[in-house]
């Protein structure tokens, strides 16, 4: 039925094995021209499976299978894709948004000697997610769940010269292994009680297998959200998000932002039979969701690198995407998903024009007035931005309102969680203008003749840009796409004065914003002098590195050596080479009587087993 | 045709007996046109083999020593037949790979060749004696091969390595002896094939002692922690091409032991001890890879994240389950693919760069490009990356020690170690590959070059396996389900308590 979708998979895989193995034979324009063909290939059949579903009612979607992958024990699985609204909405923003990103990068890169490998990669990353999202089954998921990881390494990784890029990539590919354990884990249990891997059949059993909140649905939930969290930057595993931005821009903006670490609540989403049974869990996922919004929010209010500020803000938004999910609204999740994708993927590429205008200059005290140099540059940055704020009419606006107002509102909310939501709503309008305003706003601060971006980077910025101020109104029918699987409706409460308050905390971190770093910088030392304790906090990422450094990390290393030069040498070693001298302690005098050694060892050897045998015969 | 890629090899080292020590040209032709031909007809003999058949097949059998009715009898099933090809590939690899040695080239082609003829008849033999004498074939060959052209502590390393083993193998002489007996007691009929045997119902006090002696054998060629104190010695002295046959294949033969033997003739031992020996595994399994971080040896890193990876597959033949068992033998051959490609780059770069330590190494893969993009696949291989080879074989391990009747009470806690393990591989191998490729260096030698076209063939099909088997195991595991379903459902059909008169059982 659905069977050309595999071609979604296809292209792109393509582009990827040309890129990499004939990449440095080809020309740029070639290169480029096929890095973003495949994709495009991609987004059009993806768009031919959304007419097919949306012009017939009827249809739900279903799945292709192409062959029986393999066959072990009790354990069998095929080779299959899952084709339903959840997966080709997911697919609509991976390659629509994965291919405007391609395109940009086209001229992002341009300088780079490495161009057909970045492409190369890009495409391997657009193929993963595609396996990620079209999955039938959990093996699958995990599949591309590790592949999407692999691709986020290598493009961290990317300028593999810079030993702060390797670290980078090797730190977040290790927690993203962590995650991906859990998801293993989380697939053994489901497997152990239903025997079976493949979605629908284990949604289809789980009502009548699992009791809602007993022991096992606690366990595959939690399991699964050790994946999504490594996966979505969330507390406690959030720490490799901000160094992945040593990656090119375009990386950040494709993989760190709109994409990639969004997977954990499509997983969420798409396993919401199972997080449905096991309300424990839900409290988790908003409590932790919740905590990382405000938490991330916080530390993105004191950095310098325009990057980490967008990287924070990312972590923050998925906070508040987990928080709606984890109160059961999936399809405002899934909607703050897709706005958030088109913004934060808007505010990526415009630090991107910008840094790429300054020549690699990411220091936000380093830039300044940016408006008359870059004056395109600066109004999709302040549409991102206001759309980040959640000013209202644009994207944001429509979405994060919709988490806030039902933190309460929804069955499990309640006044605490709306709270802190409004407490992070604020923070997201205070550090982003923050941004805007140390960015294009005020005097140059630097030498540097900032000069605007090629029209090939620049158009995909208006483009994303429309999409920042118009999405916001496409939520009915993303309601309506999606109920066939998520079964429930976006809610849609009506509170005037909670409303009023949430969007006013937005606004109100914008005028804080303008109040300390647009009218002198006196107000400004003053609060940092004031808060110094907390700026010190705030600023070393409530030092969380160093403390996994001399809790985990220290002690396994320590524990390594301990074990190589202790453990393994005087224990293990030793033990045995004791055995063997005591040994030939002893043959030594026996061999005494004997002529010679070659002797005595047949002696030796064959009496032992005569003495072996006569024990075995006679006993 | 199992004689032939048997004995092709051997023949080889007698003809090399005959050859002009200086003659180099013929040395090489005779080590490869033999190593070469065994891998064609071994190639051959897994397009012709029937893949619905559990049983052994191409048997082969003649009278040997009549009087004991010792066999010479031969036979591939499902498990043997890959381990069989992967012997003889890996040895071909070993024999091309030693092609430019100097010092003593012909001798070391013939023991290497030996060698391979050992390895291969272990995984071939059904009949017990037979089996003996390929056991402790490969043990000769790699006391020389090791104590000659070794390197550091060989002579230590390499009398470590043949007493340790040889403690094992002249028990499970004992154990082989005394099996026989027993079935010599019950029918008055004297056999050492295996296939006769292992119908043998026996007691379980018996069984117990039976399956210590087998089972010493075989864990200390794995090794199963903490018998493996001698494999960190014997690698890192051992000269590379006998090493890819070390790891590659003979490792195996451990594992194929206890499939073979201890669980088909010792159930009830196998269920008395598996929750032990599991541990024992599990235990190898972090301790080999936390050992592995710490290294800045290149090969006694890779030696140690085998020690780890030997671990899984002995964990997953004590899940007693087809997943588990399956999944051991896949990943057999992805390990002896996945570490003998591994320490071949380990020994290029040694031969480039005139060391071994981690240290040393940075930013190579700016002269290398193409050893990066291989390394970078093996490595990920290593780590078990869904959609290469590795994790396919660690994911039918894990999932049948989860679901494993036998270790029930504790497979929880086996699987998390493997978890960690996991973890601790991305760890480790991204030390040795980021730390050998990455990051800028100012002071590579001008004279580094990239791989040449003799070492990028030697890669070439360990990187293509790595993602064919990846992508596709359907056709191997298809081949070694029914075996692995046949050994975990045989028939006690000779019950010896009440069986004596049911003698003759053929």
């Amino acid at each position: 039925m659905f069977t050309y979708c595999w071609l979604i998979l296809i292209a792109p895989v393509t582009g990827f094995i040309v890129l990499s193995w004939y990449g440095n034979q080809i020309s740029r324009e070639r290169a480029g021209l096929l890095g973003c063909g495949t994709v495009g290939v991609s987004f059009a059949v993806t768009l031919a499976a959304l007419s097919e579903l949306v012009l017939d009612s009827e249809n739900k979607g279903g799945v292709s299978t192409l062959y029986n992958w393999v066959t072990a024990g009790s354990f069998s699985l095929d080779l299959s894709i899952l084709i339903d609204p959840l997966s080709i909405f997911m697919l609509l923003i991976v390659t629509g948004v994965g291919f405007v990103i391609h395109v940009y990068s086209v001229g992002y890169m341009k300088e780079d000697p490495e161009f057909s490998r970045f492409f190369a990669y890009l495409n391997l990353f657009i193929f993963a997610m595609s396996v990620l999202v079209l999955a039938a089954d959990f093996f699958f998921l995990i599949v591309g769940w590790a592949l999407v990881g692999l691709a986020s390494y290598l493009l961290i990784g990317f300028w593999r010269e810079k030993t702060s890029a390797v670290l980078a990539a090797r730190k977040a590919f290790v927690m993203n292994v962590i995650g991906d354990v859990g998801m293993v884990i989380a697939a053994f249990i489901i497997f152990e009680h239903l025997g079976t891997l493949s979605y629908l059949d284990v949604f289809a059993a789980a009502g009548s297998a699992f009791r809602p909140n007993d022991d096992t649905i606690l366990l595959i939930t939690l399991f699964l959200l050790v994946g999504a969290f490594a996966k979505s930057a969330q507390v406690p595993l959030h720490t490799w998000l901000p160094d992945a931005m040593e990656g090119p821009t375009p990386v950040s903006a494709l993989i760190h932002a709109a994409t990639m670490v969004t997977a954990g609540v499509y997983l969420v989403a798409r396993c919401h039979v199972l997080f449905d049974l096991a309300p424990y869990t839900m409290y988790l996922v908003a409590g932790v969701g919740l905590i990382t919004a405000i938490f991330a929010g916080s530390m993105a209010l004191v950095q310098y690198d325009i990057k980490r500020v967008i990287a924070y803000s990312t972590m923050s938004q998925l906070g508040y995407m987990f928080l709606a999910a984890g109160l059961g609204m999936y399809s405002i999740a899934m909607f703050h998903l897709m706005t958030h994708a088109f913004f934060k993927a808007l505010l990526f590429l415009s630090a991107g024009s910008v840094i790429h205008g300054l020549n690699d200059e990411q220091d936000i005290r380093k830039m300044g007035g940016l408006r008359h140099a870059m004056p395109i540059t600066h109004v999709t940055f302040l549409i991102g931005s206001l759309a980040l704020a959640g000013f209202p009419l644009t994207a944001g606006f429509f979405s994060k309102e919709a988490i806030i107002i039902n933190s309460y509102h929804a069955e499990m909310g309640n006044i605490f969680f709306w709270a802190i939501a409004v407490l992070g709503a604020a923070m997201t309008g205070f550090y982003i203008f923050r941004v805007y305003f140390y960015t294009f706003i005020g005097q140059a601060r630097t030498d540097v003749h900032a000069h605007e971006s090629p029209f090939i980077m620049i158009a995909p910025l208006l483009l994303l840009a429309f999409f920042s101020l118009t999405a916001g109104f496409g939520g009915g029918m993303v309601d309506e796409f999606l109920v066939t699987y998520l079964g429930t409706h976006m809610p849609h409460p009506h509170d005037p004065l909670l409303e009023t308050i949430g969007v006013s905390a937005g606004l109100l971190g914008i005028a804080g914003a303008v109040g300390l770093y647009m009218t002198g910088k006196d107000r400004l030392d003053f609060a940092k002098q004031m808060l110094a304790p907390v700026y010190d906090l705030l600023f070393n990422k409530y030092y969380i590195d160093e403390i996994y450094d001399i809790l985990i990390v220290q002690p396994v290393r320590a524990t390594g050596a301990f074990l190589k030069e202790r453990g393994e040498r005087l224990g293990i070693d030793f033990t045995v080479d004791q055995v063997g001298i005591q040994i030939r302690e002893v043959s030594r005098l026996i061999s005494l009587w004997q002529s010679g050694n070659v002797r005595s060892y047949a002696f030796n050897m064959i009496v032992g087993v005569v003495v072996v045998l006569m024990f075995v015969v006679f006993q | 045709m199992l004689t032939l890629i048997v004995f092709i090899p051997l023949v080889a080292v007698l003809i090399l007996l005959f050859v002009n020590k200086e003659d180099t040209g013929t040395i090489k032709s005779v080590s490869v046109g033999a190593a070469g031909l065994s891998l064609l007809i071994s190639l051959a003999l897994l397009v012709r083999f029937d893949s619905m058949e559990p049983g052994m097949q191409f048997t082969e059998t003649f009278a040997w020593v009549p009087i004991f009715n010792i066999n010479y009898q031969m036979g591939v099933d499902g498990i043997s037949l890959w381990l069989l090809v992967l012997t003889a590939f890996i040895s071909f690899i070993a024999v091309c790979f030693s092609l430019d040695r100097k010092e003593g080239f012909r001798n070391f082609m013939a023991l290497l060749l030996a060698l391979e003829a050992g390895t291969l008849g272990v995984f071939v033999a059904l009949d017990l004696i037979l089996f003996y004498v390929f056991w402790e074939l490969m043990l000769v060959p790699t006391y020389f091969l090791i104590g000659i052209w070794g390197e550091g502590r060989r002579i230590y390393a390499t009398t470590k390595f043949v007493l340790y083993t040889l403690v094992g193998s002249l028990l499970m002489l004992v154990g082989i002896i005394w099996l026989s007996l027993i079935h010599f007691e019950a029918t008055h009929e004297l056999t050492f094939d295996i296939q006769t045997l292992v119908h043998m119902n026996i007691d379980p006090g018996t069984q117990l002692w039976l399956f210590l002696f087998f089972f010493t054998a075989f864990a200390i060629k794995v090794p199963i922690f903490p018998l493996h104190s001698w494999l960190p010695h014997a690698y890192v002295s051992s000269p590379i091409p006998v090493l890819l046959i070390l790891t590659g294949a003979m490792s195996k033969a451990g594992a194929y032991g206890i499939i073979r033997f201890c669980i088909p003739l010792f159930p009830d031992a196998v269920e008395q001890f598996g929750l032990v020996i599991a541990f024992g595994a599990a235990a190898g399994i972090v301790y080999g890879a936390w050992i592995a971080i710490a290294q800045r040896d290149l090969k006694a890193l890779v030696a140690y994240s085998s020690i780890s990876h030997l671990g899984f597959i002995a964990l997953g033949v004590f899940a007693l389950n087809g997943e588990g068992i399956e999944g051991s033998v896949l990943q057999m051959v992805n390990h002896g693919i996945i570490a003998s490609a591994l320490f071949i780059i380990v020994g290029i770069l040694e031969k480039k760069m005139g060391t071994r330590n981690l240290n040393d190494f940075r930013g190579l893969g700016k002269v290398m490009p193409v050893l990066y993009g291989m390394f970078m696949l093996i490595t990920l291989a290593a780590l078990g990356l869904p959609g290469l080879n590795g994790f396919v074989g660690e994911f039918l391990i894990l999932m049948g020690v989860w679901t494993s009747q036998l270790l029930a009470d504790l497979s929880t806690i086996y699987v998390l170690m493997g978890g960690l393990a996991i973890v601790f591989a991305s760890i480790y191998m991204l030390y040795m590959f980021q730390g050998a490729m990455q990051e800028k260096n100012d002071q590579i030698p001008e004279t580094l070059t990239d791989i040449n076209r003799g070492e990028f063939s030697l890669l070439l099909p360990a990187c293509i396996l790595v993602i064919i088997i990846g992508l596709y195991p359907k056709p191997i595991i298809d081949r070694i389900s029914p075996s692995v379903e046949s050994v975990l459902t045989i028939e006690k059909t000779l019950n010896l308590h009440t069986g004596e008169d049911k003698g003759g059982h053929h």
